[in-house]
């Protein structure tokens, strides 16, 4: 699969000047998840995607995003 | 609804790691002594064992005792929403489940030279011989499995 994950999730946390920890507890995650998907090493669930874009106040597609080829 | 505080939920976030190196610890301590108490439990480290098997139900109330210690007068509370989102969290949830996969692996691919040590090295009686492969199967299978769970759930 030449498709990737590519996340915003750090610019949008820091654009409203919040913590990991305050995205998690927002999201009902831990800090673990919220940095384990910015860093890319989780790919997070469609609940869980839409929790954190709920949580920041903007769609999914804003902070997710498929880089790669499309068939 | 109210939010736990972050400073609380990282409380109970290294409370829940500490509790599963204290759970890690207890699996090595209890397979080594039914191990030796199997294997031995008439040589001078299987005495030595049965002295460990009285003093193992008392380390685990200590170790509990501290760990309870640490948590700073909170509590452990499965309904409260920070103990939830621990439960529930999918980093947890996702490294639980790579260290299942791995650690069923390991319990699988260890069966033959486990066989090996066993029915051939140790002259086990057959019966003697079957509880050392259930004993050390299981804490080979446990100790690999809360190993990796740590090790992918580090910071």
């Amino acid at each position: 699969m030449d498709e990737t994950l590519r996340n915003t999730l750090k610019v949008q946390r820091a654009m409203r000047d919040l913590t990991q920890a305050g995205l998690a507890e927002m999201a009902g995650v831990t800090r673990r998840s919220v940095n384990a998907i910015e860093t890319g090493h989780m790919i997070p669930s469609v609940l869980l995607a839409l929790k954190i874009a709920r949580a920041l106040g903007v769609t999914v597609e804003t902070i997710f995003r498929l880089d790669g080829k499309e068939s | 609804m109210s939010q736990p505080a972050p400073a609380q939920s990282e409380l109970l976030l290294r409370f829940s790691r500490r509790s599963m190196m204290a759970m890690l610890f207890v699996v090595i301590a209890l397979g080594a002594v039914g191990l030796t108490l199997i294997v031995s439990p008439e040589g001078a480290v299987g005495k030595q064992a049965n002295l460990m098997s009285w003093l193992i139900p008392v380390g685990i109330v200590i170790l509990v005792a501290a760990l309870q210690t640490s948590l700073h007068r909170q509590r452990w509370d499965p309904r409260s929403p920070e103990v939830k989102a621990i439960m529930r969290d999918e980093w947890r949830q996702t490294n639980m489940n790579r260290a299942t996969r791995a650690a069923m692996i390991v319990a699988l691919v260890a069966q033959w030279p486990l066989a090996l040590t066993f029915g051939f090295l140790t002259k086990l009686p057959p019966p003697r011989m079957a509880m050392a492969m259930a004993a050390s199967t299981m804490t080979l299978g446990l100790t690999t499995l809360i190993a990796l769970f740590l090790f992918f759930d580090r910071e």
